[in-house]
């Protein structure tokens, strides 16, 4: 065995089957040596809020890319569809951009969206639960530039989006920042 | 009918498949988290750890109607998030870099301060340095917390061959640590 490796008790005392008491003495030394060694894991959280809303929109452009070849052969409805994608599509044209917004929240009732695009008013733009699931979403087209909004949760609390930056409103809350 | 909140994973699987795919986002929000952390460990980088999970979901949300037992998905994900973890090391074995030990540690210097954060930075380093199988044993054992039958379950291997894998991660990692403990 190389000077470099753990003798094999000390391994053991490493994988939990063992205690630092139950090494023979002249083991204790290497046995405290291995445990400093456990001492540096990191176990910390790592926290990727922005992950759900990617993924789901990362699904939802790559669903709407696909439609028009789906609908390819109702013709009847081409040119209907047409005029519908061109302004559904993420980037409508070089100064309206169309976005998704979700928010997850199971035991809401009604989730709404208060922004700088409509004046703070959260009555304004309604979410929509999708089925008998917890995730809320509206799809807005908006013009480039810098957006600030938050969701309201049954009318009264206020939620910066999980997934996105956040800026102080300067009254002691959270505003989410959007930028297109 | 069960409350929104403690649907099972088969639950919302089925409910996604069905067609209800928004339900997806709660699978995603229960997991992303706890994954990323394990990504984290294994690339070394926190900013690689979430393009890896993202991707990860994707993935799995494509190839949903193969997940053979929906009560399982979080199984099922794992071996999806572990193979574009293997991808990604294999494709950037050479960049393997300080920067991105830095990366995680930089993220924790507030709870525990400069010489904690200087001690898991050295571990991350070290981590690195092992074979990505090496690497993950360790990570499922030690960050994860789960027991040698647990990993021997998740990876459908023996304990034995991985406790051998694990007892040489053991050596490679003193060696490599030899000036911070």
């Amino acid at each position: 065995m190389s000077e470099r490796e753990f003798h094999p008790l000390v391994k053991q005392l490493l994988d939990g089957d063992i205690t630092l008491g139950e090494l023979p003495a002249e083991l204790r030394a290497e046995g405290e040596e291995a445990l400093q060694l456990l001492g540096m894991v990191d176990r910390s959280a790592v926290a990727v809020p922005a992950v759900t809303w990617r993924v789901m929109a990362r699904l939802e452009n790559r669903r709407r890319r696909a439609l028009p070849w789906l609908l390819a052969p109702a013709l009847a409805l081409a040119a209907a569809l047409a005029v519908w994608l061109l302004t559904a599509k993420p980037i409508a044209s070089p100064s309206l951009v169309t976005v998704r917004f979700v928010l997850v929240a199971p035991e809401a009732h009604n989730v709404s969206l208060a922004g700088t695009f409509n004046q703070w008013d959260a009555q304004a733009t309604p979410l929509v639960r999708s089925g008998s699931s917890g995730v809320w979403t509206a799809t807005l087209t908006l013009p480039a530039g810098q957006h600030q909004y938050a969701f309201v949760v049954d009318g009264q609390t206020w939620v910066p989006d999980p997934g996105a930056p956040s800026v102080d409103d300067g009254f002691g809350r959270r505003n989410s920042v959007l930028t297109l | 009918m069960r409350p929104e909140s403690q649907a099972t994973d088969g639950d919302i699987v089925r409910s996604v498949l069905a067609g209800d795919r928004e339900r997806y986002a709660q699978l995603v929000e229960r997991y992303r988290d706890r994954y990323a952390r394990y990504a984290a460990r294994m690339l070394g980088s926190a900013d690689a750890a979430e393009d890896a999970v993202q991707d990860a979901f994707v993935r799995a949300y494509d190839q949903l109607s193969q997940c053979k037992d929906p009560d399982k998905f979080v199984g099922w994900f794992f071996l999806i998030l572990r193979n574009r973890c293997f991808a990604e090391r294999r494709r950037s074995r050479s960049e393997a870099s300080l920067d991105a030990a830095n990366g995680i540690a930089s993220a924790d210097r507030t709870d525990g301060g400069a010489e904690t954060a200087e001690r898991r930075r050295a571990l991350q380093h070290a981590l690195l340095a092992l074979t990505p199988d090496q690497r993950e044993v360790f990570v499922l054992k030690h960050v994860e917390g789960l027991s040698y039958g647990e990993i021997a379950e998740r990876l459908s291997t023996s304990i034995p061959s991985l406790k051998m894998r694990m007892h040489r991660a053991y050596d490679r990692l003193r060696e490599e640590l030899r000036d911070h403990t």
